[in-house]
């Protein structure tokens, strides 16, 4: 992928530019590192799915692509970028007593006084992830994972950005609900035309769904569309002994 | 939910009928203030127990003696000298939490021995009392003002903050990812909760301000469904506790601090019976 500089943005039609452009991102915490000369780009209403073991710094990725950390190398986004974020979980403080509209209203650019957009674009937003407007008066500990991750996928949507970072939990979901979810990443992406960056535990989406891939360990190990970078013997080299566990047939 | 606003009719009632027996100035000057440091630090006190730094709180307010001893010294006014230590204590704290990755509890004992150990040098006998536990009659028209107006403008800052506070307690990524700077927000809550302390140090007292700020939230947890009815019990409940607890300490002539904080824990006893498991 040529280097480009902010000019050459300019110049070119947004369709044509990839709406990221990573190179050579190395990231260290406490001087080990934790990802090392990964480079890959994305282009827009793409789905990119990021795979790779436990401890291979996907979620380190994520969180350098937002500038949550420092790192090394480039990471540009097309000007005219906006980010949601679904994270892999929430917190784990159940002390804070939080109803799903109050969650909801905490995005608001307002500091203090009722945002009426916002609060419009809640409705419109949960129902495209199938939920019932109900569910706002509900707390958000009492929500079951495949609600609450809907709830964190409305959240991210709000506001309507344009690339979609999603962090999947690790376990948890089952394969019914999970299959789920990832139809409603699919609509969003067709509906919106939405870029979507995906980190996935589970091989059979990445070939159903994803447009591009991306082998995690440390170092980025392959890139390209799944059926030709994913070979097996790259996932075997990915995931090691392991990689049969992943490569589940449905 | 009848039973709660039932009971909390009876406690208002039986406190407007105590107004009306504090005739005298000094007693009404006493329930102001009281009541004002109770609102501010009742508020904060709702994110410092969701916030799971409830004994960094408790601990935070000893930082004052020092500065209390301080300004002792050079003859002025303790609250501002008690201000002025906990500001720097709470930035301090920030600043080597940040830097560190040390947990704020440790980084707060740290501070604590250091300013308890200098704070009983620097103060003389009945004063360190008078700032451990409270004094009634230490409140001045003077006093009462700058109470009133400080705690306003602390709970209108943190009325401003709480969003932002919230979801960087919640999600720091993702406050992070809309933009929000939760270590900004955090440093400003602390620098509040330094300022609400040190006004209570006359009235409540050093030891008994970090108990003002978490039972009407730990009480209020216990009630609430939602964020909005947690922060409106924590005040009210905060309101409630003090304004019972200096009427009873007027009456009976003791230390305002122990009775403000023992009607707290009668509040939390009550509370218990809500909670729903």
């Amino acid at each position: 992928m040529p280097h480009l500089d902010k000019e050459q943005y300019k110049n070119q039609e947004h369709g044509a530019a990839p709406i990221l452009n990573v190179r050579d991102l190395s990231v260290s915490f406490n001087n080990q590192e934790v990802l090392k000369d990964v480079s890959f780009s994305v282009n827009e209403g793409d789905v990119l799915a990021i795979i790779g073991p436990n401890g291979a710094g996907k979620t380190v990725l994520f969180r350098a692509l937002m500038n949550l950390i420092s790192y090394n190398g480039e990471i540009k986004w097309r000007e005219d970028a906006r980010i949601g974020y679904v994270p892999q979980k929430l917190f784990e403080k159940a002390e804070l007593p939080l109803t799903v509209k109050e969650f909801f209203i905490l995005k608001s650019k307002n500091l203090f006084f009722k945002d009426k957009q916002l609060v419009e674009s809640i409705f419109h937003e949960l129902k495209s992830v199938g939920l019932k407007p109900e569910i706002l008066n509900q707390q958000l500990i009492n929500l079951s994972r495949g609600q609450f991750q809907r709830v964190l996928i409305a959240w991210a949507i709000l506001r309507h950005p344009n690339v979609l970072l999603f962090d999947e939990p690790t376990a948890g979901i089952d394969i019914a609900g999970e299959g789920s979810v990832y139809n409603l990443l699919h609509k969003l992406q067709d509906e919106r035309g939405m870029t979507v960056l995906i980190i996935s535990h589970d091989l059979n989406i990445v070939y159903r769904y994803a447009d591009k891939v991306l082998c995690l360990n440390k170092e980025g190990l392959c890139f390209g569309e799944p059926k030709k970078a994913l070979t097996s013997e790259q996932i075997e080299r990915l995931y090691g002994e392991s990689a049969f566990y992943h490569h589940h047939v449905h | 939910m009848n039973k709660l606003s039932d009971f909390m009719a009876k406690a208002l009632f039986t406190i407007t009928m105590s107004i009306e027996f504090l005739q005298n100035q000094q007693l009404l000057l006493i329930f102001v203030s009281g009541i004002f440091t109770a609102l501010a630090a009742s508020f904060l006190g709702a994110f410092i127990v969701v916030k799971r730094m409830a004994l960094v709180g408790d601990v935070l307010s000893h930082v004052a003696l020092p500065g209390i001893g301080l300004a002792l010294l050079i003859n002025i006014d303790p609250i501002y000298g008690a201000a002025a230590f906990l500001l720097v204590a709470a930035f301090g704290t920030w600043f080597i939490e940040k830097k560190t990755a040390l947990p704020p509890d440790a980084i707060i004992g740290t501070f604590f021995t250091a300013t308890l150990a200098l704070g009983v040098l620097l103060v003389p006998n009945q004063e360190l009392f008078e700032s451990m536990f409270g004094n009634l009659f230490a409140i001045g028209f003077y006093d009462a003002i700058v109470i009133v107006i400080t705690s306003i403008i602390i709970f209108v800052l943190t009325l401003i903050l709480s969003r932002r506070l919230t979801l960087s307690i919640a999600a720091p990524d993702l406050a992070k990812s809309i933009g929000a700077k939760p270590d900004n927000s955090y440093l400003g809550f602390l620098l509040l909760f330094a300022l609400s302390v040190a006004l209570g140090i006359k009235l409540i007292g050093s030891i008994l301000m970090g108990a003002l700020t978490i039972l009407p939230a730990v009480s209020a947890r216990n009630l609430s469904w939602s964020l909005k009815s947690f922060l409106s019990f924590s005040v009210i409940l905060g309101v409630l506790m003090t304004g019972l607890g200096i009427i009873i300490a007027s009456a009976f002539n003791f230390p305002p601090g122990p009775s403000v904080i023992l009607s707290g824990i009668l509040f939390f006893i009550i509370s218990l019976f809500f909670k729903k498991s």
